[in-house]
């Protein structure tokens, strides 16, 4: 019993973390910004000890595997989740004071079924992971009843934002459940290695191709993708940034483990498929971002494209490929959450998220737009900030397992991206705009902000520790730690 | 290990960081620390040159850093007999740039600190000999013009004419975020292209380094060399201004405030020439041969079709802009001739071609300037209210057609030369022809604007250059005069490295055996 537990501790402590809150929450009142800070410091101590503690091992039964790989996404998720919680903690106190708790717990939750994801190594474990993950969020993507910058729209949007994503989430997971019951009927066991073991028939194939389409749900990769724009332009937006990144990761995550370690023979099967999903993911984003508007169904769909990025080196199958997928995914979280998070305090004060009420922001807040500025060029994939060096590897693994038109698609691609991107850059910085009031932005939220300002710039200029800690990751999956 | 490089490279960006320190009123302490940022560049370009040893053509003033050692990326830096040649081009424009943006009025501060980062991308290009690092500083001279156009550049009014006008209103052609976003997003398809060039050059040596050296020691199959070449030809070429690519430069150095024109048409599109023949044609020799047909062919077009362009404009900016795409069809002539003259000639001609266009673009900004007007048609008789910059306006014009005694004489003499020396001798009759043509519209500019009738009154107000307003005319001016008369200066530098790399080609060894 107590052989598997340091194995299993950090989802534990966080299940322990979100349980807590709830119950604390029942017996005291305490001020939701006290909670939102105590919560940091709890997610930031497991964080701690994560480096701390040996938790490499197997959990008897060998359903869950504890080791580098799975720390390596658990830290991911936790670093996700003090940023999303620094995010909120001003948000939730404005436009819902009364139910501050309830979004924390329900946060930590999706935050625990991410953790177990990497690690898990059966298929029953693996889909409860996914559920929990993924049933929280449904919770908090409508989360915003009647408040929020713009009021007027909000009732419906958040409500449609909830309901688009729980019916997708509910088909993708019923889709997987499909896919596994053939998997698991055909091969007659549970485990995810189940498949390596024997040929594969056509219905096998099938259930197969079943699961990667559930996963590509969870991911949001076209042709999946469909619930992904509206989610994002009706849920909180700090809640937005951290769905945009936190359970994409958690996805690939599975992608990685499915596909990389317990299928990584039957790559003939879904490479071609994965690749696939991820030239249209690159051409559906970019290309339907371009004419949009309100500034989160851009990010939305630019998520989308960026979600395309990553697939080309996980659809490279070689170790190479994968621990380029890490590297894209930590960077993409940095990224993805500096661009909500700017965007957020920034929609706060002008009362909207359309592209021309950022118009002038740089000369409002000149540090803001500058932050906004940096992490659009990480999206874009402009030297010197990390986002250039995770296109830059993904493309370079592809290239080397030779997935030609792949990268060049891609590189293509990249430019027409470029262009969205600056068009919102060129809003905030060529227009003086006509509001002159300046942007407040709370500690919490400019303590996120920061953070991610950080990483983006600091591994643009040193990504090399980085890139070792991922081919390590990498490397443990494929060698069954 | 020298740190000299190092130091030319990151000059202006310490100048840059620097400026974001200070307050924005210290008007005048943010126009003193952007001129020393770029002047300590300048002299310590000129002390690599005097200390460059001659008679080796190799790379000097080594420098290494390691980078990314597991994909063999490195920050290594060199220069040879062309990088001096173009470090003291770099030099001398930004140092005048500088001066000419004196009087930069609207958030100035933003406007010295992008700048100077730009440059120390420039200096970078010049320098690494790490064909990674080498893309990164690519990139970093190429980005901030999206701003820098985008925010102090000038829109204008563009006649619409032609099938495709409607494009241009839904467009907003003429606009100077029109022209920034053209130009970003070209040169950016072509960075792409680079980068799977570069891809291809990285995996296909076996070596898995970005090391120049190592790339240019390595004989790539016939496969890498035809996948290279005409991709390395596409990125750079568009920035060098390669027709049918050559679209975003007009606009966008039409729409550039005056320091970006300079920097841009005069070491900008240099840069991207230099890729191509320091990249493209050392490292594929075989596919740069097999390809000089082509790349010489659409050299000519680029000569021609770009003078005939700037003959019929009647915007002076965009007659400046389209010389430029005439002249850089020259270079490009040159480079395709792949002869020791040719290749001279061609650097020669960056060199030269860049001086003379930095100071077409400062002095058509001080017109501008006073006039407020760019429309050749409304201006005349400048000479007596302005005889300086009439003086050296009719300088670089006489620069620009090619008269003996000028810098640009000499390039174009050796281009067309080493195009009579090569494969094809053909290519030296519509080299001349473009000359011819360039004498029509330059002289023809130059006549109406400053030596013709004055119009009544309306530019009675006009001055003369003032202050800081001086420099960029002495300074370039001399330095065309210099170039011109004393051409060893440079091309003892640039022979040393040509000749070096000459002996790669296939071509060369045919002449040889």
């Amino acid at each position: 019993m107590s052989a598997w537990l340091p194995v299993f501790s950090l989802p534990l402590l966080v299940l322990a973390l979100a349980g807590g809150t709830l119950l604390f929450d029942a017996v005291v009142t305490v001020p939701g910004r006290v909670l939102g800070w105590a919560l940091v410091l709890g997610l930031l101590g497991t964080l701690g000890a994560s480096f701390v503690v040996d938790l490499s091992g197997t959990v008897p039964g060998g359903v869950y595997v504890g080791g580098a790989w799975a720390l390596y996404f658990q830290r991911v998720f936790l670093v996700a989740a003090v940023l999303g919680v620094l995010a909120a903690i001003d948000w939730l106190e404005k436009y819902a004071p009364r139910r501050q708790a309830e979004y924390y717990a329900l946060t930590l939750f999706s935050v625990a079924g991410m953790m177990v994801l990497p690690g898990a190594r059966d298929w029953v474990l693996l889909v409860v992971a996914f559920e929990l993950m993924g049933i929280p969020l449904v919770v908090l993507a409508a989360w915003a009843k009647n408040d929020g910058p713009d009021a007027a729209l909000l009732p419906r949007l958040a409500a449609e934002a909830g309901l688009k994503l729980f019916v997708t989430s509910a088909a993708s997971s019923a889709v997987t459940l499909f896919g596994l019951a053939l998997v698991t009927g055909l091969t007659g066991t549970t485990r995810l290695s189940g498949v390596a073991a024997g040929p594969v028939s056509p219905l096998l194939g099938v259930g197969m191709l079943m699961v990667l389409g559930g996963f590509g749900f969870k991911v949001g990769a076209v042709p999946f993708h469909m619930w992904v724009p509206d989610t994002y332009q009706g849920a909180p937006t700090p809640f937005v940034g951290f769905l945009s990144v936190a359970p994409k990761a958690g996805g690939l995550a599975a992608l990685a483990v499915v596909l990389l370690s317990a299928w990584g023979g039957h790559f003939k099967l879904w490479g071609p498929a994965l690749a696939a999903m991820s030239v249209a993911s690159m051409v559906v984003g970019n290309l339907f971002a371009l004419p949009q508007s309100d500034l989160r169904r851009l990010l939305g769909f630019s998520g989308i494209a960026q979600i395309g990025y990553a697939l080309v080196a996980l659809a490279a199958g070689t170790e190479q490929g994968l621990a380029m997928t890490l590297f894209f995914v930590t960077t993409y979280l940095f990224t993805n959450l500096g661009v909500f998070f700017v965007v957020h305090a920034a929609a706060e004060q002008a009362g909207g998220h359309t592209l021309s009420l950022l118009t002038g922001l740089s000369r409002r807040a000149p540090a803001l737009g500058a932050a906004l500025l940096v992490f659009l060029l990480s999206l874009a994939g402009i030297p010197f900030v990390v986002g250039f060096w995770a296109k830059l590897f993904v493309f370079l693994a592809a290239w080397r397992a030779g997935l030609v038109g792949l990268v060049l698609a891609g590189v293509v691609l990249a430019v027409v991206g470029l262009f969205y991107y600056l068009s919102v850059a060129r809003s905030t910085f060529m227009s003086d705009g006509t509001s002159t009031e300046r942007v407040r932005v709370g500690w919490p939220l400019g303590a996120a902000i920061v953070t991610c300002l950080v990483a983006v710039v600091g591994l643009g200029l040193w990504p090399s520790g980085l890139v070792e800690q991922a081919s390590q990751a990498a490397s443990a999956l494929l060698t069954g730690h | 290990m020298s740190h000299l490089l190092s130091i030319v490279v990151a000059a202006p960006a310490v100048a840059a960081a620097a400026l974001l320190a200070m307050p924005r009123q210290w008007r005048l302490g943010i126009r003193l620390v952007s001129l020393a940022g770029a002047s300590v560049s300048l002299a310590l370009s000129v002390v690599v040159a005097l200390q460059f040893v001659r008679t080796d053509g190799g790379l000097q003033f080594l420098e290494r850093y390691p980078l990314v050692p597991s994909l063999g990326i490195a920050l290594k830096l060199a220069v040879d007999g062309w990088g001096v040649a173009l470090l003291l081009l770099t030099g001398l424009i930004i140092v005048t740039g500088v001066l000419a943006s004196w009087t930069v009025a609207r958030r100035d501060k933003e406007f010295f600190v992008l700048l100077l980062v730009l440059v120390s991308g420039v200096f970078g290009v010049f320098v690494s000999q790490d064909l990674f690092v080498f893309f990164l500083f690519y990139e970093i001279a190429v980005l901030p013009m999206y701003l820098l156009i985008g925010i102090w550049g000038a829109s204008h009014d563009v006649a619409r004419a032609g099938p495709f006008q409607f494009v241009w209103s839904r467009f907003a052609v003429g606009s100077k975020e029109y022209a920034a976003m053209k130009l970003t997003l070209m040169l950016l398809v072509g960075s792409g292209a680079i980068l799977v060039a570069m891809f291809a050059l990285w995996s296909g040596g076996g070596e898995r380094t970005f090391d120049l050296q190592v790339l240019a020691s390595t004989h790539f199959s016939p496969a890498t060399q035809n996948l290279v070449f005409p991709l390395i030809w596409l990125g750079f070429g568009t920035l060098a201004g390669v027709f049918p690519f050559h679209t975003w430069s007009p606009d966008g150095h039409a729409s550039a405030p005056t320091a970006v024109s300079m920097l841009h048409a005069g070491v900008l599109m240099k840069l991207g020439a230099f890729g191509v023949m320091r990249i493209g044609m050392v490292l594929a020799p075989d596919a740069a041969a097999a390809w000089a047909p082509v790349v010489g062919a659409v050299a000519v077009v680029n000569v021609l079709y770009g003078a005939w362009c700037a003959a019929h404009q009647t915007d002076l900016k965009y007659i400046v802009a389209y010389s430029s795409v005439s002249h850089m069809g020259v270079v490009m002539l040159g480079a395709a001739t792949l002869t020791g003259a040719g290749w001279n000639g061609a650097v020669y001609q960056m060199v030269a071609h860049g001086i003379m266009t930095g100071l077409f673009f400062a002095l058509v900004g001080l017109v501008y300037e006073r006039a407020h007007t760019r429309a050749i048609a409304k201006m005349g008789g400048f000479a007596h209210r302005m005889p300086a910059v009439a003086a050296f306006f009719t300088l670089a014009c006489l620069s620009s057609l090619g008269l003996p005694g000028t810098a640009g004489f000499v390039a174009e003499f050796m281009v067309f030369l080493g195009a009579a020396r090569g494969a094809s001798p053909w290519w030296a009759v519509p080299g001349v022809l473009g000359a011819f043509i360039t004498a029509i519209y330059v002289l023809r500019a130059c006549k109406t604007i400053f030596w013709g009738p004055a119009p009544e009154g309306e530019f009675a107000h006009l001055t003369d250059a003032r202050r800081t307003e001086w420099a960029a005319p002495l300074v370039l001016g001399a330095a065309l005069v210099v170039f011109g008369v004393w051409p060893r200066l440079l091309l003892d530098f640039i022979d040393l490295t040509s000749s070096g790399f000459l002996h790669r080609l296939p071509v060369l060894a045919e002449v040889l055996r």
